[in-house]
């Protein structure tokens, strides 16, 4: 049963393209992707109890690299991905020195503070960014260039990428390292003298986060192709949003962050199109009602809610489960 | 030798209202404890209120803080028993959400009721400033100063002598055995976000004659606090006063040798040097600071 209906679900996501064709709904079903991927990135460090404000800085510096290397230099976006990535994980390895020494509240500041001069040094630095202004990635097409004249093809590459970031968040989730970051997140002294290294087992959740969060940059630019210091190092789209979609679906756990990302996504694109345009900054004002009502009203989120029926069904194994050693720790 | 002094007398003077900004911050968060992601914004609701008395009753701000000052202690109190009294329980991580979701809310409720626009308190004392052979000190900027070391030395003899000052530290020393002594903790929580909020209100209401305001001014604010705060070492008074001197000499003088434009670049490497070489700040820590995240 559990079989058939995700085959059903991959099959119907398949052939989506095909009858529809409203660029609107597509965008949004990309968008939806995006933050899918996006969300779970970000998830995965929070396994290790560290909440980063800052993935922005991940996005923002890979997405500048390809479009640099792309825009300024002629070279394929498939060789800018690589470089991009490369940048997110150099990123990454300065994110770690606050990481390693900080826990909670101190940690996120850090991150704030790291995207944040991020986006100062971009605009600043005009030679090689162009400020404020912006760089365009100029119009080509073809799978070279990853360019289309539709939004078809970005819909299948951000499906791809949804389902990949998914799917390595869940191994993570149960390899004996995801163990090891929930254990470490529950209790790091406890954990180290289990002979856990925590210090090893959060870099490798911090390296896939940013990782994947990277490979998103590069993507997400190549869709938009624009890319400007605000844009990219932006803490609500790229920092907050996430943090969002993950404590609304369900901090912590593998499906939640993506089931925050189908529901809040819709309703952002909502209140930005309606309230946004009615007042500026309208639409962010509830965003953070939103997020400080969750908090205070449902701090485990919606997939934890849902897990005894979903087990009831037989649509989830038993295994050592989505909410019992993380989520604790996270209630603590 | 006249450029170098003119640039540490500026950066002093800058530094008082950072001290002030520093000392409601880790007064909430001694007492508190809590790591108010939203501090900057309160800084920035003091500026709105001096700016907005300013230009309707005309009244300027070295008079209004008498407004503005129980204004932000007002919300402040609300603020607390809002939104942080029922998370006290709740995990960092929660505490984090909260208070960052308090940030969003206040910046954009700024960027609704006043666009994205500069907006700035035009006196005559703006620009003035007194010429002490060859080094010229801005008017308001010393008056922002004057009024923080006051400011601070009332609130330093109050937390020293009277009984609620007492009972502050008390629970900032030790919050459990306080309320068994039958402090009310919850009211004390009350008081000092307020005179935390009250404290960040009033360096608004003395930058506001010398900077512009814009609803994003926050942000950078709250980084500075931080920095100074951590410097000083969390929830320690005199550490914040003596941080927000420093990181104000700091920032004049990369301002004038390095770049304006990367001053944030600036705060976030010290902070991350302090952290590497000396977390528990530079006057030692106070209590709590384990609770969030300074190993």
């Amino acid at each position: 049963m559990k079989r058939f209906l995700s085959l059903m679900l991959l099959l119907f996501l398949l052939f989506i393209p095909l009858f529809v064709e409203s660029p609107f709904t597509l965008h949004m079903l990309i968008l939806i992707f995006f933050y899918i991927a996006l969300s779970v990135a970000w998830n995965i460090l929070s396994l290790s109890g560290n909440v980063s404000l800052g993935h922005c800085a991940f996005f923002g510096l890979a997405a500048y690299t390809s479009a640099i290397l792309v825009i300024k230099l002629g070279v394929l976006p498939w060789f800018g991905l690589p470089a991009g990535i490369g940048m997110a994980l150099l990123g990454a390895t300065a994110m770690s020195l606050p990481m390693l020494r900080l826990r909670g509240p101190m940690f996120s500041l850090a991150t704030i503070a790291f995207g944040e001069v991020l986006r100062q040094v971009a605009v600043t630095w005009r030679s090689l960014t162009a400020g404020s202004e912006g760089l365009t990635i100029p119009f080509e097409t073809g799978w070279l260039v990853l360019q289309f004249p539709t939004k078809v093809p970005f819909y299948y590459i951000f499906l791809v990428l949804a389902a990949v970031s998914t799917f390595i968040s869940y191994r993570i989730y149960y390899s004996a390292v995801g163990y090891h970051l929930r254990a470490a997140a529950a209790d790091a002294e406890a954990a180290q003298s289990l002979g856990i290294n925590t210090s090893r087992v959060q870099m490798i959740a911090l390296y896939w986060s940013a990782g994947i969060t990277g490979a998103l940059g590069v993507f997400f630019t190549q869709y938009v192709y624009m890319i400007e210091p605000e844009w990219a190092f932006s803490m609500m789209l790229f920092s907050v949003q996430p943090v969002l979609n993950g404590i609304i679906g369900g901090i912590g756990t593998v499906f939640g962050p993506v089931l925050g990302a189908i529901l809040m996504t819709p309703l952002g694109e909502y209140l930005r199109s309606y309230l946004g345009t009615l007042h500026q900054g309208f639409n962010f004002f509830v965003y953070g009602l939103i997020l400080i009502g969750v908090v205070m009203a449902a701090p485990k989120g919606i997939f934890p809610a849902l897990v005894p029926f979903l087990k009831a069904k037989g649509w989830m194994q038993n295994r050592r489960s989505e909410t019992d050693v993380s989520s604790s720790s996270f209630r603590r | 030798m006249v450029d170098l002094i003119q640039v540490a007398v500026s950066g002093i003077l800058l530094g008082g209202i950072y001290a002030l900004l520093s000392v409601g911050l880790t007064l909430i968060f001694g007492v508190v404890r809590i790591i108010n992601f939203a501090h900057g914004e309160l800084l920035m609701i003091g500026m709105y209120l001096s700016y907005l008395i300013f230009v309707s009753i005309g009244l300027n701000p070295y008079y209004s803080v008498i407004l503005v000052a129980p204004a932000l202690f007002v919300i402040g109190v609300i603020i607390q028993r809002l939104v942080i009294q029922p998370i006290q329980e709740a995990s960092a991580m929660m505490k984090v959400f909260a208070t960052c979701g308090l940030f969003i809310v206040l910046q954009n409720l700024a960027l609704m009721i006043f666009r994205g626009d500069y907006r700035t308190i035009q006196m005559d004392i703006s620009m003035a400033a007194l010429n002490i052979s060859g080094v010229s000190i801005s008017i308001p900027r010393l008056v922002a100063f004057a009024a923080a070391v006051v400011i601070f030395g009332v609130l330093y003899l109050m937390l020293k002598h009277t009984y609620v000052g007492k009972a502050l530290r008390a629970v900032a020393e030790n919050r459990s055995m306080a309320q068994l002594m039958g402090i009310r903790v919850q009211r004390l929580n009350m008081l000092a976000f307020g005179l935390g909020s009250a404290l960040t209100g009033i360096a608004g209401a003395f930058l506001s004659p010398f900077t512009s305001v814009f609803p994003t001014i926050g942000g950078t604010y709250t980084l500075v606090a931080f920095v100074i705060v951590v410097l000083g070492g969390l929830g320690n008074m005199v550490g914040a006063f003596l941080g927000g001197l420093f990181i104000g000499l700091i920032e004049s003088f990369s301002g004038t040798y390095i770049s304006s434009a990367l001053k944030e670049a600036t705060y976030f490497v010290i902070f991350i040097l302090i952290l590497l070489v000396r977390p528990q700040g530079l006057f030692g820590m106070g209590k709590g600071t384990e609770e969030v995240g300074l190993k």
